[in-house]
């Protein structure tokens, strides 16, 4: 599998009045063609701002530094403004997590989803019309003539939401982004749109990152898996290597923090202490040490270096050195 | 069986919506025709998607609203509609929790005026209050010189603690928690949701648990409502209906969480309701569900289903089972 896209030590900051907010410290990731990868954290762990990172879409005031970030052979960090914009759109589409934010109000369905066709595919009216009427049927939108003519505020928010998928879908792009596509809708509908994604996935053989604080999502979707905490990857590897073998202590909290599906309901959470970290000050080390019930004086001083453990897994923690001492997940 | 703490029966919450001087006014059903029973020491908890009612019940219990019709006898007592002033003595014993620990906290009251709110309002001592708020916010795991602090300088976790001790403030028997951890990221959901366990084995509250989070709902409550569209669908112990349920709509709804196992998410299969949840606004005669159901029969649309009993402690309201 070749990669698609390619992120090398990515530093994202915010200068914000009363110091830098360091939400992105030194990650590097790969996604390869037609995979489906989940990014999961808590808010503030700098999933989303990663992603905005690699798109180019933060403000002014925030400070990328990467050393490459590579899509489809090409260095994005090199590209002028007008060539990524090029590429957003029709290359990469885009779903956010509020469709009732991200749409505007003020045009219909069929303006917002013919533009990118226009611009991106140069196609005349009657064409995007035909295209448009494809795009939502493609994504299960009983009667799409009548709603081509709607606006936002007359669909609800799964069909919004459809909506917006399809605009993402539109010019078939290599890649999708998904950013919380499910978090403000009912489960219903959650598990509506979960399906037509996971149908696109399997047709259209697009790369799909998913950014998510659900685990369940995440299970159902993604194939593989990176755990973001306090702006560094502390474990990534394959759905099945995060579930059943974690080996980084945050991934052991997270997944113990919700209750199993088929466990004793009598049986206590086991939480996750304190509270995350403050990006405005970070702490020196590892992220995670101030709740890490395994802490060891070198985690407060200095961060864990990545282990590579398989083909897949890795792992950030200095519980993986040889010399510390052996730790179970507790269950 | 024990006595029940609280008896809701046919309890009734419309809302009038729709312009007043032209056209026609509607009637919004919110809880049409609710009834259970609330046991001493339990937690019951209420699931259903957005817009199926299951606030406005919590909403109701605690007569934050007045209801349209019904009855809500509170330990023997139909507070249902008292006024203002009968029901004051009630509020005393029941409580609630809110969903946004950043809405529900005022931003210009400090911690311990917060928590002491409550008291004062029952005409509590001033020395008092002040022991029982340290006390308090002990108990929910705060700081003692946190309390000269305001809202704003605490994290999301830590104002739904401050909520909570609000809610203890009286030694309420009842307290609503109305998606007490929905805004909170998981690795906080757990504490939360632990402290209020052990609170409850500590003093013994009766818990009404309103959430859309179907797993957190299962862990955490004896026995489970599922409502949609203002009704009632299915009631159970939380094993029996987790395990054997019914409705079809609880099977659907059960189907859709998403299950944090790969291995498990392959195996099961998910049933995908078409179409979303009509609003409760001059809802059509029969069963609430007919429009989304797979097996839906033509009597399903002209008759409402009445709740019964299938096994002890097992109702469901559907005419196909």
């Amino acid at each position: 599998m070749n990669n698609l896209l390619e992120v090398k030590n990515l530093n994202t900051s915010f200068k914000i009045g009363v110091g830098t907010v360091q939400a992105v410290r030194g990650i590097s990731f790969h996604v390869g063609e037609g995979e489906s990868v989940g990014i999961v954290g808590e808010s503030g762990s700098g999933k989303s701002v990663t992603m905005l990172s690699v798109m180019g879409l933060l403000p002014d005031y925030a400070d990328i530094r990467a050393d490459s970030i590579l899509f489809a052979g090409r260095e994005m960090t090199q590209m002028t403004p007008k060539q990524l914009r090029a590429m957003h759109g029709s290359e990469i589409g885009m779903i956010f997590q509020d469709p009732m934010t991200s749409l505007n109000p003020l045009f219909n369905v069929e303006n917002q989803l013919t533009e990118p066709l226009r611009i991106h595919m140069k196609m005349g009216k009657t064409e995007a019309r035909q295209r448009a009427l494809e795009l939502l049927k493609q994504v299960e939108i009983p009667n799409p003539e009548a709603r081509l003519k709607q606006y936002p505020h007359e669909l609800s928010g799964g069909l919004r939401q459809r909506v917006m998928i399809a605009i993402a879908i539109a010019c078939g792009p290599k890649m999708v982004i998904a950013d919380e596509p499910t978090t403000a809708l009912d489960v219903t509908i959650q598990s509506q749109i979960l399906e037509l994604l996971e149908h696109l996935k399997n047709t259209t053989k697009t790369s799909i990152i998913m950014i998510t604080h659900d685990l369940g999502v995440i299970a159902s979707m993604c194939s593989r898996i990176i755990v973001m905490y306090g702006g560094i990857i502390c474990e990534e590897g394959s759905a099945r290597e995060i579930f059943y073998e974690p080996k980084h202590p945050y991934t052991w909290g997270l997944l113990n923090s919700i209750p199993k599906i088929n466990g004793n309901p009598d049986e206590k959470l086991i939480p996750i202490n304190g509270t995350p970290p403050d990006m405005l000050m970070p702490p020196k080390g590892c992220p995670f040490a101030p709740r890490c019930r395994y802490c060891m004086p070198v985690c407060r001083e200095y961060m864990a270096p990545r282990t590579q453990l398989g083909e897949t897994h890795a792992v950030a923690c200095h519980l993986m050195h040889p010399k510390a001492p052996k730790v179970e997940r507790e269950v | 069986m024990e006595k029940p703490l609280i008896k809701v029966r046919s309890l009734k919450m419309y809302f009038p919506v729709g312009n007043r001087l032209v056209g026609r006014r509607s009637v919004l059903k919110a809880v049409d025709d609710v009834s259970f029973d609330l046991y001493p020491g339990e937690t019951f908890g209420l699931v259903g998607e957005s817009g199926c009612g299951k606030t406005t019940v919590g909403r109701t219990l605690v007569r934050l609203y007045r209801p349209t019709a019904g009855q809500i006898v509170f330990d023997g007592t139909d507070i249902a509609f008292l006024s203002e002033k009968e029901v004051m003595p009630y509020r005393r014993r029941m409580q609630m929790i809110f969903q946004d620990p950043y809405a529900s906290l005022n931003p210009r009251m400090t911690v311990s005026s917060i928590i002491g709110e409550p008291m004062k309002l029952q005409g509590v001592p001033p020395q008092e209050i002040a022991d029982r708020v340290s006390e308090l916010v002990e108990k929910v795991g705060l700081k003692k010189d946190h309390l000269n602090r305001y809202p704003h300088e605490f994290s999301g976790g830590q104002r739904q603690r401050i909520g909570i001790a609000r809610s203890l403030a009286t030694h309420p028997e009842f307290i609503v928690c109305d998606e007490p951890i929905s805004a909170l990221d998981v690795s906080i959901q757990a504490q939360v949701i632990n402290m209020l366990e052990d609170l409850q084995d500590q003093m013994g509250m009766t818990y009404l648990f309103v959430s859309h989070d179907l797993s957190m709902v299962r862990h955490i409550s004896h026995r489970v409502a599922v409502m949609y569209l203002g009704h009632i669908v299915e009631l159970a112990s939380a094993q029996e209906l987790y395990s054997n349920m019914q409705h079809p709509y609880t099977k659907a709804l059960m189907s859709a969480v998403p299950i944090a196992d790969p291995d498990l998410a392959a195996k099961s299969s998910r049933i995908v309701l078409q179409g979303d949840v009509p609003q409760p606004i001059d809802p059509p005669p029969g069963c609430p569900f007919a429009s989304r159901c797979r097996f839906c029969k033509p009597f399903c649309r002209e008759q409402r289903p009445e709740m019964r009993e299938i096994s002890p402690g097992h109702f469901v309201a559907c005419h196909l089972i």
